[in-house]
């Protein structure tokens, strides 16, 4: 069938992949909405609320990053939700004018408006109902943007409270849309277990290729875990065995699994890279420190393998939040025990390695960069009971700016001086996106 | 008697023949090729065969709103009218969006799907396709007309999708069916620019948005599989 003239210039640049990186985010967002490709104006901070501390609500913290501005580097508004309920991860809705959040306790779901005054979120939308919607999941994680809808991917279920879940599917509105349940060994729902992998149901993240209709979903642990105190689970012999050991990969377009790789130790973060010939992704695993890759084979089949060492695994340094470079030559990735990052050179994907880290603090979890990569920014909580207790509990944003050699301090915000919370999840907003 | 077996004999002879003529010179009617994506060569653009149709759900997302719209004739319609009772594609454009990600390639990738429409009998019957302007200002009833010049001159339009294209009266009429979809766009303050994420909108007999497509999914082959998925869940299939 012979394209029109203007067709076949959206073809030609969907064949160089640009629609790709015009639509994409600041290196790890759904591929589906604008990006801020210069300076993100400000970050915001989903935070736990701490009991004793300011008004002990879960709140979202907006911090001013505009060069010049006289509140530069400073707590400009926040908005708290009424309770605690375990605030975690976040993502925006495709159009980027809503910012969506989780409590992994009370499985409530905030939606904040960010584009009426992207300086000043205000909460627009509360869902009280996930668990019943969804037929019992329980622990609303990642929350992936697709267009008009948004997908989200559960921790646990209302049943056992262990780790098996399901991907739970919005309407943009707001109003719920589909369950997904996770293959298991009893239900692999059309999926194949690759090599001796074993279906276990968990999850934990989600991305996804569009060019090639992948996406694939990785496993952490259940609700009776991460609720649990992190020194009582490490002496657990029974919840140490409760860790997902899977990443799935599914058909993006049916939302139906394929196959299932074993990946052992709970792997956390997934991340695509942006090149248009780019058929990986790269996740690790938080208890046995490993980056892993998963790629097209040249036969076309999708494959997982580990490809480097994070720090020395037998120090269980725990590698959390990773965030790739839009270039996709490095990746960060920090590891919460150590309070370090690390940057990889990932310029072969099979091949990574090292090439420079740093002690952020006592603990670190999340890592968010710039589009252009000169800016990185951190944060401290990873969960409210696995958090360091005692002065090791240090709850900040730290912002840094990166030359390509060196991390250098560009400010700092003490969360716990500010009577704020934990920091957890940051996204970045700019009133650029929004022209009216 | 014998005249009478002649004639008998004749008429018989007469009538096999009629029937073998109908036979041989009526056109039966050509066979809808399946799956309906094999109309179309697979694209560099996507790397990936479309699903078996029917092999798998489309949800029902949400219901798609109504409004008051204009043909290119004029004439008002109810939007709710146009859209139940065929399955539709609906996509949201302005006339001279010159991004081309945006506008174009919506267009374009309904031209597709409307000329390889011709290729697949009595598909119009139950699937059509709109061009909803949001840009009324200027997509006035005079532009719209001027722009669907090549489909409705098209000798070959009664074999294809109906495609309506429509504006509105304004921007009051408007706004309830872009917030109804969900359709994003941002004006400049001068009213110049048109920002917009490009969606394509598949919406059932009923009414209800079954899904919803952005860049990367606009392939007519999906867009084909996902039309047949729903007509075989109409049929029960």
């Amino acid at each position: 069938m012979k394209r029109r003239e203007f067709g076949a210039l959206a073809a030609g640049a969907l064949a160089m992949g640009l629609p790709f990186r015009a639509f994409a985010d600041e290196t790890c967002q759904s591929p589906y909405m604008p990006k801020i490709t210069g300076q993100e104006e400000f970050v915001y901070v989903w935070t736990l609320g701490v009991e004793g501390m300011g008004d002990e609500q879960d709140k979202l913290v907006t911090i001013d990053l505009r060069p010049g501005s006289g509140t530069r580097g400073q707590v400009i508004n926040s908005v708290s939700v009424g309770g605690r309920n375990e605030a975690h991860h976040g993502g925006f809705s495709a159009d980027r004018r809503y910012f969506w959040t989780g409590g992994l306790d009370t499985n409530r779901i905030f939606i904040f408006d960010v584009h009426s005054d992207p300086s000043n979120p205000k909460l627009h939308k509360t869902i009280d109902t996930f668990v019943k919607d969804s037929g019992g999941v329980v622990g609303p994680h990642t929350f992936f943007a697709l267009p008009g809808s948004m997908m989200i991917t559960g921790l646990s279920n209302d049943d056992d409270h262990g780790g098996r879940t399901a991907l739970v599917e919005y309407n943009d509105d707001g109003d719920y849309v589909a369950t997904y349940w996770m293959p298991t060994t009893a239900d692999m729902q059309g999926a194949v277990a690759v090599g001796d992998a074993v279906a276990d149901g968990y999850g934990y993240d989600i991305r996804a290729l569009i060019r090639k209709n992948v996406m694939l979903t990785s496993s952490f642990t259940g609700w009776s875990n991460y609720m649990m105190d992190f020194g009582q689970m490490l002496q657990d012999g029974e919840a140490m065995k409760r860790f997902g050991n899977t990443i799935v990969q599914w058909d993006l377009h049916t939302r139906q699994p394929k196959k299932v790789f074993n990946v052992p130790g709970a792997p956390l973060e997934i991340r695509f890279p942006w090149g248009s010939n780019a058929n990986y992704a790269f996740s690790t695993t938080a208890l046995t420190s490993q980056l892993w890759l998963i790629y097209e084979d040249e036969a076309g089949e999708w494959q997982a393998k580990a490809v480097a060492d994070i720090g020395n695994p037998a120090d269980i340094p725990l590698p959390v939040d990773i965030s790739i470079a839009a270039d996709d030559q490095t990746l960060w990735i920090n590891s919460f025990m150590d309070g370090k990052t690390r940057l990889f050179d990932i310029s072969d994907p099979h091949k990574p390695f090292q090439i420079y880290e740093k002690v952020i603090d006592r603990q670190v979890n999340m890592v968010s960069q710039s589009w252009d990569g000169k800016r990185v920014y951190f944060s401290s909580s990873l969960l409210a009971n696995w958090d360091k207790k005692g002065d090791d509990d240090v709850q900040y944003l730290k912002a840094y700016n990166w030359d390509g050699k060196e991390l250098v301090e560009d400010f700092a915000v003490d969360f716990y001086e500010l009577g704020l919370g934990r920091a957890h999840i940051m996204r970045f907003g700019s009133s650029a996106l929004y022209s009216s | 008697m014998r005249k009478r077996y002649l004639l008998s004999g004749l008429a018989v002879a007469a009538l096999a023949a009629a029937a073998l003529g109908w036979q041989v010179w009526q056109p039966q009617p050509a066979a809808r090729p399946s799956p309906m994506a094999s109309v179309f060569e697979a694209s560099d653009a996507y790397q990936f065969d479309p699903p078996a149709p029917g092999s798998y759900r489309l949800n029902r997302i949400k219901s798609a709103p109504d409004g008051r719209v204009l043909d290119i004739n004029g004439r008002e319609h109810g939007l709710h009218d146009l859209t139940r009772g065929k399955i539709s594609l609906v996509s949201f454009v302005y006339l001279t969006c010159g991004d081309v990600n945006g506008c174009p390639l919506a267009m374009s990738v309904f031209f597709d799907v409307h000329d390889a429409s011709r290729d697949l009998p009595g598909l119009n019957e139950d699937v059509q396709l709109l061009t909803i302007s949001f840009d009324p200002d200027r997509d006035t009833v005079e532009a719209i007309e001027a722009f669907a010049y090549p489909i409705t001159s098209d000798e070959q339009a009664g074999d294809k999708l109906d495609w309506h294209v429509l504006t509105t009266s304004g921007s009051q009429a408007l706004a309830p069916i872009l917030d109804g979809y969900g359709q994003v766009v941002d004006r400049s303050e001068d009213q110049e620019t048109i920002s917009h994420l490009l969606r394509l909108y598949l919406v059932d007999r009923q009414g209800d948005i079954r899904n919803v497509y952005g860049l990367g999914f606009l392939d007519p082959r999906l867009l084909l599989t996902d039309i047949e998925t729903l007509l075989m869940e109409e049929a029960g299939a």
